[in-house]
């Protein structure tokens, strides 16, 4: 079966499916209770919506960065779609190199991605968001984890 | 090490005061003789100016005088006391506790130069001293986690990720916080409230409350059990280098706040996301085989934090004041 190209909008619902349905119990596994607690009592009350940026998507959606909108509200995901360059109106607008994309996509640690600044906060309140940064960082670990073919998006 | 007191042997003793020849002999010891200078002394000798905080120049005076090189430490004593003397379950809670610092160090030290852009010419002295201070602590565990753990690697980065495995989820928190707040003030070098959120991060948590906590934890250990000499050398110079930075920190934080009293909301917003944070644990450690029961550590926290408070003159409203009560003992530092 083929994956999904990376940033197309097969891959975005991809993504949205893996985010709503949150970590396995196998994943879950390793760590107290007490942080899956906070991660779910976070899912459950965030209203936020991210746009997670590519700034140098190759060949990507016209010119300039694109971004993956996810929308979280009632425990859920409620939209995750691929916006491109003026588009990326959300709560948090952060931005990653299509090479850290490609890392995080290989297995590199999402703590690490946030801690090294591979991945920032470009608009947004920044306390605001590290309240719900274990919930954040978990996910981010997730979309890593989504198939995504990154040769596609040479020929486009 | 002269004598071989319990880890918490003065936890609950609250603050004391150091006689001048217990200050002296901190500050003016050389490396070697740091081997002999009681831990519990440093902790408390990092306090003793905070009510009345030295300035930037005499801080930078200071570094001039204390620091040290890292390359005169010799871990083979340690080496022998980590393989043969220490057990497992030492060996396990020591790393699930120091490896945190072993991240901690390399991040204070990439984390910082920003901040000197903003600062005042005798501060960036005091930073720039912070900056080299960073990168030696860096190296010295570096070279621990090389010569005593037994880490293989190239390079500082394959060490870092070999140790990695032992950090806990949860030290993105404050860490990724401080990383973020740095680029913050990267962008936008003299947006003083964007200053005062970053030095709220790191000197006052980061360095003032974790760092500090860390220390008393496995230096105490090391003292009480008689193991790793090089370990507590290098690392209890560590704490007295911290003292600077702390009382540096401390003093750019108080001065913020009389410049502009509202500047105290900066600090509490940050410690209001850090404290959230903090309430939370991804890993169960365990301090028992270090002399330290969690509750021990939880009090270590508070004390910490309502010291640096108290002794800079930021109160805190009813709602951080509750926050406190439930902070989780999970160690890191830098």
């Amino acid at each position: 079966m083929t994956e999904p190209g990376f940033f197309s909008p097969q891959w975005a619902a991809a993504v949205g499916d893996v985010l709503a349905a949150g970590p396995s119990e196998r994943e879950r596994d390793g760590k107290l209770p007490m942080y899956w607690d906070f991660f779910d009592k976070v899912k459950a009350g965030y209203a936020s919506s991210w746009a997670l940026g590519c700034r140098d998507l190759p060949a990507g959606i016209d010119t300039g960065p694109a971004y993956l909108h996810v929308q979280w509200g009632g425990g859920t995901v409620t939209g995750c779609h691929i916006a491109g360059p003026g588009e990326q109106r959300a709560t948090y607008v952060l931005g990653m190199d299509y090479a850290d994309w490609q890392a995080l996509h290989g297995g590199y640690d999402a703590q690490r991605t946030v801690m090294y600044r591979k991945i920032l906060v470009e608009e947004g309140n920044v306390l605001e968001f590290f309240k719900g940064i274990y919930f954040f960082t978990e996910c981010l670990g997730l979309i890593g984890k989504v198939p995504a073919d990154f040769t596609a998006l040479a020929v486009r | 090490m002269t004598e071989r007191k319990s880890p918490t042997a003065v936890l609950r003793e609250g603050p004391r005061a150091l006689s001048d020849e217990q200050v002296r002999e901190i500050e003016e010891a050389d490396l070697k003789g740091v081997l002999a200078v009681d831990i519990d002394d440093v902790i408390e000798y990092v306090h003793k100016d905070l009510k009345s905080l030295p300035d930037f120049t005499t801080l930078y005076r200071k570094y001039l005088k204390q620091r040290w090189d890292v390359y005169d430490l010799d871990f083979t004593q340690d080496k022998i006391d980590w393989t043969e003397r220490m057990t497992e379950a030492e060996r396990h809670s020591f790393l699930a506790i120091a490896s945190g610092f072993h991240h901690g160090e390399r991040q204070v030290e990439i984390e910082l130069p920003v901040f000197m852009i903003g600062a005042s010419e005798e501060e960036k002295l005091h930073i720039a001293a912070q900056i080299e201070d960073e990168a030696r602590h860096t190296v010295f565990f570096d070279r621990f986690y090389r010569e005593v753990v037994g880490l293989q690697g190239d390079d500082i980065m394959d060490i870092l990720d070999a140790s990695f495995p032992w950090v806990a989820e949860t030290f993105v928190g404050p860490f990724g916080l401080l990383a973020y707040q740095a680029d913050e003030v990267r962008r936008n070098p003299y947006d003083e409230r964007a200053r005062v959120r970053y030095g709220t991060t790191y000197f006052l948590w980061i360095e003032g409350v974790l760092a500090l906590s860390v220390m008393k934890v496995t230096l105490s250990y090391a003292r009480w059990r008689g193991f790793l000499p090089a370990y507590y050398t290098g690392f209890t110079a560590t704490c007295r280098d911290e003292s600077r930075h702390v009382q540096g920190g401390m003093k750019y934080l108080q001065d913020a706040v009389r410049k502009d009293p509202s500047m105290v909301n900066e600090i509490h917003e940050t410690l209001r996301t850090i404290l959230t944070l903090a309430g939370v644990a991804s890993r169960e450690v365990v301090y028992e085989p270090l002399g330290w029961t969690q509750d021990e550590v939880r009090m270590l926290f508070n004390q910490q934090l309502r010291r640096k408070l108290n002794d800079v003159g930021i109160s805190l409203p009813p709602d951080l004041l509750a926050m406190v009560g439930s902070v989780q003992p999970v160690l890191a530092g830098g």
